[in-house]
């Protein structure tokens, strides 16, 4: 029988666990104001630059202006094809856990697009606590039951139609027939050679450290309250490792914040731009820019602003997405913590009960034995 | 009187200024531009230095810190790094900011060698930042 003092023990703790997740979702809450209030002035800004952006790329495509950062999808096929360069994926995470399924949301986004190539062998996906043999496998398998080209292109068009994505699945051997031959075929350690990732947050850098990803560099203690200055050095650095040739393609993951109960991991491609995507808009645009003092030093200054600029929405986005996960992650353990003080408390009245009860029984038994 | 559009935001604050008025008078790397409605289409990028916004016959200043700048026809779009209203400027820091980069740049000055460590670029750029801050205030510069 459940001795009580067993029971009181375990009911004490229960409710100090319950003190503790109740003090991180009040503190993630009040953070999380303070981001999604950031999160709230940074949204012009980045609309306005895409706007600005859009007008600028329908303008440039009639014209042959050549910038690095721009390409048509055609050049963008024939570099991947000639694998001149690495892809430079930047993953943007937590840096602490206890956020839900924050970061393995994340993660698996990230290797959902890393490793997508749709032949050969997949290298170590999955979650954290992949400790099935078979995981990998099946995770493969499932992975290109899901995403054989048809879907996998309808999804990419919908998240990142400004940006090329299509060019990637379809260049990276994705799918259709073609295309089959565009395809680079990894071997584990070639493939990842040819990867280089910019990780933000603690738990991100460990995750691809240990899967021997090369991290070339990572930011920690930012993800929570990001600054432009990072995102501003982040981008330095994409664009010298771009200009120079190392890397043809850049992508970002990251969490997108819809509201306080929804937030998706997304991808996008940051470069190249790839013109053709600006095609349709460009029937309502005849005027031509002026460009002081010339187009080349315009691009020159503008393209890495926008990189800085998405890069450093996406970071807003995350830190926002990071701190509501948290807030729920732990309202619903200090919830849980409630159900269970209730349960045990019940449960330790009954004992006691049982035990006043049986006291009672073994006196009126004396008692009667007495008469 | 004509109207054209005037819209700056920056990255941390959004949008701090949006306004229908009748010319802006703005310095970009190539020099000083004065833009009235109807302008042609134009991309620049903008230096540090204080904005002249000229409203129903008055004029208000704006500062921002560098930039970039898209105008079409009925609109103007300033991506500012940052910007203030002469009456957020605090002049205290602006002179210490000031201070600093000028020392910063006149050591670099000095001996471009031996002081490597410095980045010129970004000591020269708050050196403007601060400059533009204490013109708006009429702050005599030392």
């Amino acid at each position: 029988m459940a001795n009580l003092q067993h029971i009181r023990r375990r009911i004490k703790s229960v409710k100090n666990i319950q003190k503790i997740t109740n003090a991180m979702d009040m503190i993630a809450r009040s953070r999380f104001n303070a981001a999604r209030e950031a999160l709230l002035s940074n949204l012009p800004y980045v609309a306005k630059t895409k706007e600005i952006m859009r007008r600028v790329m329908t303008q440039m495509r009639g014209q042959e202006y050549e910038h690095p950062f721009v390409k048509t999808r055609a050049d963008l096929i024939a570099d991947q094809q000639e694998g001149a360069g690495k892809f430079l994926f930047i993953v943007i995470a937590s840096d602490k856990g206890l956020a839900g399924s924050f970061s393995s949301n994340v993660f698996k986004e990230a290797h959902d697009t890393i490793e997508y190539d749709g032949t050969g062998e997949s290298i170590s996906t999955g979650e954290d606590d992949g400790d099935d043999e078979n995981f990998h496998k099946k995770n493969f398998d499932a992975l290109k039951g899901v995403k054989p080209v048809g879907t996998r292109t309808q999804k990419q068009q919908l998240q990142v139609s400004a940006t090329g994505g299509i060019a990637k699945a379809t260049a990276r051997g994705g799918a259709t027939g073609g295309n089959v031959n565009v395809a680079r075929e990894y071997h584990d350690a070639d493939y990842i050679d040819g990867i280089e990732l910019i990780t933000v947050g603690r738990r991100a850098t460990t995750h691809f450290r240990q899967r021997g990803y090369n991290v070339i560099k990572s930011y920690h203690g930012i993800s929570e309250r990001p600054q432009y200055k990072y995102a501003k050095e982040i981008a330095d650095l994409v664009v010298e490792r771009f200009d120079s040739g190392e890397i043809i393609d850049v992508t970002l993951i990251y969490t997108q914040f819809k509201s306080a109960i929804s937030c998706v991991p997304d991808d996008v491609t940051l470069l190249p731009i790839i013109t053709d995507d600006f095609a349709k808009a460009s029937a309502t645009l005849k005027e031509e820019y002026i460009y002081e003092p010339d187009v080349v030093k315009i691009l020159n200054d503008f393209l890495p602003r926008r990189l800085a600029t998405r890069i450093y929405g996406a970071m807003l986005h995350s830190a926002a997405s990071e701190l509501s996960s948290r807030m729920n992650a732990m309202s619903n353990a200090t919830d849980n913590a409630q159900e269970l003080v209730g349960r045990l408390n019940l449960f330790y009245n009954k004992v006691r009960q049982a035990g006043i009860t049986n006291e009672i029984n073994e006196i009126v038994g004396g008692a009667n034995a007495l008469e | 009187m004509a109207t054209i559009l005037l819209e700056v935001a920056t990255p941390d604050k959004g949008e701090v200024f949006s306004k229908d008025i009748n010319m802006l008078i703005t310095r970009s790397i190539c020099g000083e531009l004065g833009i009235l409605p109807k302008h042609a289409r134009l991309l620049t990028e903008l230096i540090p230095h204080a904005m002249r916004i000229k409203v129903d016959g008055g004029e208000t200043q704006l500062f921002v810190g560098g930039g970039f700048m898209e105008v079409t026809p009925d609109k103007i779009t300033i991506l500012a790094d940052s910007a203030e209203s002469p009456d957020d400027i605090d002049v205290d820091r602006a002179k210490a900011a000031f201070k600093r980069a000028e020392e910063r740049v006149s050591t670099y000055k000095s001996a471009p060698k031996s002081h490597e460590d410095i980045d010129i670029d970004r000591a020269e750029a708050a050196l403007a930042r601060a400059k533009a801050r204490l013109l708006v205030k009429g702050v005599p510069i030392p």
